[in-house]
């Protein structure tokens, strides 16, 4: 199946593009570009992004993880002062939350790798379609489709403002 | 004459030259390839001849014991303590700019939160060496986390010396993480251009990373997600080293201003460090275009504003003092300003309350010079009131009979010099490894700029 490239120098086009080739049936698609936009972050997946999943369960085994810790270490060697019980609350809180932040950062990590697909491929691969260019300042989308669609998808790149449409060798 | 075959659309579409490189990329990456001139040679082997000697004295002191330090009745943390709670305060800078700043979409950090969060890193490693300096029995220092023992012995998690451990090491861990996330896409822009070794190294370290749509998406919810994490955490870590000081009953110390004071303090010098070593990188570099003025002034606004915090701090400790009758908690305060450690609260004033307000003037906070030496004097000011908050403190508690003087000894000065250096030396080295400004972040703000025709 071949794929065509287009090659963008802003943004808003390349949203535009993308959202007429997914109304047009064009499911195969894929941007790079070489900084976050928030106007390409949902057009080719409008659901919230996974890591969210990832820091909230890191967090609350972070803080369940905080308190049992410090109250059954408290319990298991108890020390005696004046009367007070062995676990007080108060102070395991400070334990709790820094555990909660540590957990929750390191599943963040750990979600940014399993969801962003981190690390890609074999060591040094990239695919195809990818460009140094990218990596400059300029934005590439990659649409994957039937030989017959190739015309179909050439003019729509280019009457979006692609400066550039070029065909991505399989 | 037979005409040429048809050619079909895919036909006439060859791939499409590369064009030159992105000036931002050029300009940025050039801080690493920059020839490495002898005045960077004599600054990194001064650096290192520093550390050198610290690293000796250090081994001397694990050979002697404590009593070179000049820790002695009733002063039992001295300079080791101040110089560590010192480090911590500079690292709050750069969570402050990379976390808080993002969240409240100010997009003007975006030229210094890199370097800002490798300071927050240096920082955070010189600080905790600190802790196992001060405590004379370094290899014994692992006592302080809860491990499984045959003893059936664990750690006091009611002690806010526990706490610390647990602050320090989350802090350490939280702010690597969020260095090595944002430079991850900026590893893979010094990987698609580097040659040689340093290919192999940036091809590792950029984790196959395209820039995809999914790895953006990712990524920008990662860093939102770690900036709310690390919000609080900023904020706790310096409460929490306050409350060190706070949780016990030594006069000038057992007071609840402390945890915001200690924060607004580590914020006032993390943001001073932050100038110190930018002015020159701006200057020695010609970053003049990504550092601006701009950039400059709004971190003197913040200095000023941290500045005028510290300053009410201060001023309510005096007046808690005297409003609470408590002679011991009023003679501290009296010997603060007028006893044998003077001299370092009016340096400590001085440079905290009295110099920042030049940043009232907008030439003040954008002359380089200015700016370079108000960030010196004000990290000159809260090594000191470190020392005025430890040393007065513990050396006039409540009976005069165990009042006690302390004076750092050249042990702990040349200790205090070496975290200098060890700071500055992988700050030098960081520049030449690192991109140090965030270049798929400055990135954004040109694109968009170029996109909007210069509207933002």
């Amino acid at each position: 199946m071949p794929s065509l490239r287009g090659i963008y120098d802003f943004p808003g086009p390349v949203a535009e593009a993308a959202t007429k080739l997914k109304n047009r049936g064009f499911s195969d698609l894929e941007i790079y570009a070489p900084c976050a936009f928030p106007e390409l972050d949902s057009v080719l997946d409008e659901k919230p992004s996974g890591v969210r999943a990832w820091t909230l369960i890191g967090g609350l085994i972070g803080v369940v993880t905080g308190f049992s810790v410090a109250i059954w270490m408290a319990l298991d060697w108890p020390i005696v002062v004046g009367g007070k019980p062995f676990a007080s609350i108060p102070p395991y809180v400070v334990i709790g939350f820094e555990l909660t932040i540590l957990f929750g950062g390191l599943a963040t990590l750990v979600g940014l790798l399993v969801v962003g697909g981190l690390p890609y491929g074999t060591f040094g691969q990239t695919d195809k379609a990818y460009s140094t260019r990218f990596s400059a300042d300029e934005i590439g989308l990659v649409v994957s489709c039937a030989e017959r669609d190739v015309a179909e998808v050439d003019a729509l790149l280019r009457a979006t403002a692609a400066k550039e449409v070029d065909l991505v060798e399989a | 004459m037979t005409p040429p075959p048809a050619m079909s659309v895919a036909d006439t579409m060859r791939p499409p030259p590369e064009p030159p490189d992105s000036k931002i990329n050029e300009d940025l990456l050039r801080i690493m390839y920059h020839r490495i001139s002898p005045g960077y040679l004599l600054l990194l082997g001064a650096t290192i001849l520093s550390v050198v000697a610290a690293g000796g004295t250090w081994v001397y002191q694990v050979y002697i014991g404590l009593g070179i330090a000049g820790y002695t009745h009733p002063v039992f943390w001295g300079a080791y303590l101040i110089t560590f709670v010192f480090w911590v305060g500079i690292a709050h800078a750069g969570t402050l700019i990379s976390a808080i700043l993002y969240l409240f979409r100010a997009k003007w950090r975006n030229a210094i939160n890199r370097g800002a969060e490798a300071m927050t890193v240096f920082a955070v490693l010189t600080a905790a060496q600190f802790l196992g300096i001060h405590v004379g029995r370094m290899w014994k220092s692992y006592f302080i986390l809860p491990y499984p023992n045959q003893r059936g012995l664990w750690t006091n998690f009611k002690s806010p010396l526990e706490w610390d451990t647990f602050a320090i090491s989350t802090y350490a861990t939280i702010a690597i993480v969020f260095l090595f996330i944002g430079l991850i896409p900026d590893f893979a822009v010094a990987r698609d251009r580097a040659k040689g070794i340093r290919k192999l190294a940036y091809t590792a370290l950029s984790l196959g990373w395209q820039g995809t749509s999914r790895q953006w998406k990712s990524h920008t919810r990662s860093v939102l997600h770690l900036s709310g994490l690390a919000t609080p955490l900023v904020l706790s870590v310096h409460s929490v080293i306050s409350w060190d000081f706070a949780m016990s009953l030594v006069p000038g110390w057992h007071a609840t201003i402390f945890a915001p004071y200690f924060v607004a303090g580590a914020i006032f010098s993390g943001f001073s460090m932050v100038l110190t070593f930018f002015i020159p990188l701006r200057r020695i570099y010609g970053l003049e275009e990504y550092i601006t003025d701009y950039h400059f002034d709004n971190i003197a606004r913040f200095i000023l504003l941290t500045g005028w915090i510290v300053t009410y701090g201060y001023a309510s400790e005096y007046f808690v003092a005297w409003y609470s009758t408590v002679e011991p908690e009023q003679t501290s305060f009296w010997l603060r300003a007028f006893g044998p450690y003077w001299f370092s609260t009016w340096v400590m004033l001085t440079c905290n309350c009295i110099v920042p307000q030049i940043f009232w003037f907008k030439w003040a906070r954008t002359t380089p010079w200015i700016l370079f030496t108000v960030a010196t004097l004000v990290n000159i000011g809260m090594w000191f009131e470190r020392y005025v908050i430890i040393i007065t403190g513990l050396s006039r508690e409540y009976e005069p009979a165990v009042w006690g003087i302390y004076t750092p000894t050249w042990a702990e000065l040349t200790l205090f010099a070496g975290s200098f250096g060890f700071f500055a030396m992988l700050f030098l080295l960081s520049i030449k490894v690192l991109p140090i400004i965030a270049i798929t972040e400055v990135k954004e703000l040109a694109i968009h700029e170029k996109a909007h025709g210069g509207a933002h």
